[in-house]
């Protein structure tokens, strides 16, 4: 009787294990095979799509993607345009979550309505009008067209971070470096700043990744492949190659190496941070 | 006393504004303008930038007459509700498998279920369209390897199953999102209640349906406000995939604002079909609140 119990317990162990790690299998899965697919050649690919490759060293499909299509170029846009959203995101949601965490002023509470009632538009439904104003200003078509709109997007899920995180924020410090005299600007960039360090981390996190993957603004605000940003050059790019699958996936590998090089390093964080921006914004 | 203290550290007005101005201004400018306007230009006929005509209503009619629309309607509630019990539906069962006692790599498979989640849209639509593809897709491979080679097809070209197809991607993608939201919400049940549920002899089952769902049920319904939300703005993916085809079989209503007002350059009827999206995730929002609402109603109700 005993045997058989602990014989079903160990059992149920496994069970319990399986599962959990068969799916994550499948998700790994399709980036692992995209990875050794890099190294096949079409002919090679279209007699076994699974086999492994003849030789991990067969660097054609990298030397064609990179040098012929706009592959380094496109990673380059997507950083800088990435970059600067990020730093206009956390500056500007650092300024307006202290305001609206620490005073009330006129017209405070309709600010804040305003900054959320981004959580009930999907992008989508604004498109035209973006593009309209836009060509209108004469801001589309540049490199940094996209920068605008992506900072928009980020605000609310930022500001709503700082936010709450600065209502756990005793105000004594400020209130004592002001006694001593230290200008509001001073204190807002040497004492509290460094206090809501990690909740700015967290909006860059979230922030990243969204801007990093950012593909309607990009389809419909850049005409020119000098601009194209990575989503939008593999979107481009695509129907051009398709007949040769291992140099389409080559591309699809080398785009996503960046954010699976920061994924792996950050992982703990990065999830901790999604956490946080998905259930409090 | 209080007030002093309160005008010391609060700037003046001038501060205030120069802080809070820059941001403002750009929000009002790529945001709130467009909102304002897409409702505006809807009731306009134009095709670029130069030439509008005032068209009263006639959008909304076309709108409401137009098949491809409903079509579209229909996929995008259709991807909504397998997206919630798909995506919701996994990750609750895989949350309360990685938080088991006897869980052993909780972490490790946390860390990549969660992968896919980082990944741009397109590229998990390119991924699934290798998956897919007739002659070199992966199951088109298991397909043969296990025997069944006479009945491999064309999955993206299957009109009556085609949504199916394009929800599995979406639904592999973030099921990694919510099963994090729903973990962290299980580690925060007190242990105690769960082995007092043990010890009256609990099964597995029973626990995660009678105890831990009415436990996390703020969080699962957080979920699912996220999940509408995010597949009513299914867009990158379907686009990559089949780009609304076979014909318009697997359209979703942003693809088709998208197409109506960039391809065939009708904005003015694009714009009715977004005020449409806006309409509809409004109304989606306030049906997934219902429930939440007539409880809290029947609560105070109960209290008076």
């Amino acid at each position: 009787m005993k045997n058989k119990r602990t014989l079903k317990s160990y059992l149920g162990t496994i069970v319990i294990n399986l599962i959990p790690a068969l799916y994550a299998v499948t998700c790994i899965f399709p980036v692992v095979w995209l990875f050794y697919t890099t190294f096949k050649t079409q002919p090679e690919f279209s007699i076994d799509v699974m086999a492994l490759p003849k030789s991990f060293t067969n660097f054609t499909n990298y030397s064609y993607v990179l040098t012929q299509m706009p592959v380094v170029k496109a990673m380059f846009n997507t950083l800088r345009v990435t970059v600067i959203v990020l730093f206009c995101v956390v500056l500007f949601s650092f300024i307006n979550g202290y305001f609206l965490a620490r005073f009330k002023f006129r017209g405070s509470r309709v600010l804040s309505v305003l900054y959320m009632s981004n959580l009930l538009v999907p992008i989508h439904a604004i498109l035209v009008p973006v593009y309209i104003i836009f060509v209108k200003i004469g801001l589309s078509n540049h490199w940094y067209s996209t920068i605008l709109p992506c900072i928009c997007m980020e605000l609310t899920t930022s500001i709503f971070l700082v936010r709450s995180y600065m209502d756990t924020i005793p105000k004594e410090l400020e209130e004592a470096a002001s006694i001593d005299g230290s200008s509001f600007t001073r204190t807002l960039i040497t004492i509290v700043l460094p206090l809501v360090k990690p909740v700015l981390v967290t909006c860059g996190i979230i922030s990243f990744f969204h801007v990093w993957n950012e593909f309607p603004f990009s389809l419909i605000l850049f005409s020119n492949e000098k601009d194209y940003t990575l989503p939008l050059m593999l979107m481009r790019f695509k129907g051009e190659y398709f007949t040769d699958y291992p140099r389409v996936m080559t591309s699809l590998f080398v785009s996503i190496v960046p954010a699976l090089v920061i994924y792996s390093l950050f992982s703990k964080q990065i999830i901790k941070g999604m956490l946080a921006g998905a259930v409090k914004g | 006393m209080y007030r002093q203290k309160r005008n010391r550290l609060q700037p003046g007005k001038f501060m205030t504004a120069a802080y809070l101005l820059p941001s403002l201004l750009v929000y009002l400018l790529v945001f709130i303008l467009p909102v304002v306007l897409v409702i505006v230009m809807s009731f306009f006929k134009f095709s670029s930038i130069k030439s509008f005509a005032f068209v009263g209503s006639a959008n909304y009619r076309t709108l409401l007459a137009d098949k491809n629309v409903m079509l579209a309607l229909r996929n995008n509630i259709f991807l909504v509700l397998v997206c919630l019990v798909g995506q919701l539906g996994i990750a609750f069962v895989l949350a309360c498998l990685l938080n088991a006692k006897r869980m052993k790599a909780g972490g490790i498979c946390r860390t990549v279920i969660y992968f896919p989640v980082t990944l741009s849209a397109v590229v998990i639509g390119y991924v699934w369209q290798f998956i897919y593809d007739y002659n070199y897709g992966l199951i088109t491979y298991f397909m043969n390897a296990t025997g069944h080679g006479d009945a491999v097809t064309p999955l993206l070209a299957q009109v009556d199953r085609i949504m199916f197809y394009v929800c599995i991607p979406m639904i592999w993608q973030y099921v990694g999102f919510h099963l994090v939201i729903m973990m962290s919400a299980m580690t925060a049940i007190d242990k105690e209640v769960l082995e007092v549920a043990e010890i009256d002899g609990c099964n597995g089952i029973q626990k995660a349906r009678y105890i831990i769902m009415p436990l996390i049920k703020p969080t699962l319904i957080v979920c699912v406000f996220l999940c509408i939300s995010a597949n009513m703005k299914a867009f990158d993916h379907i686009m990559t995939l089949t780009n609304g085809g076979p014909g318009y079989s697997s359209n979703v209503l942003a693809l088709y604002a998208y197409n109506i007002s960039f391809q065939q350059f009708n904005m003015g009827y694009g714009s009715a079909v977004s005020v449409f999206i806006l309409v509809v995730t409004a109304i989606l929002f306030v049906i997934s609140r219902l429930p939440e609402m007539i409880s809290q109603r029947r609560e105070r109700k109960g209290e008076k």
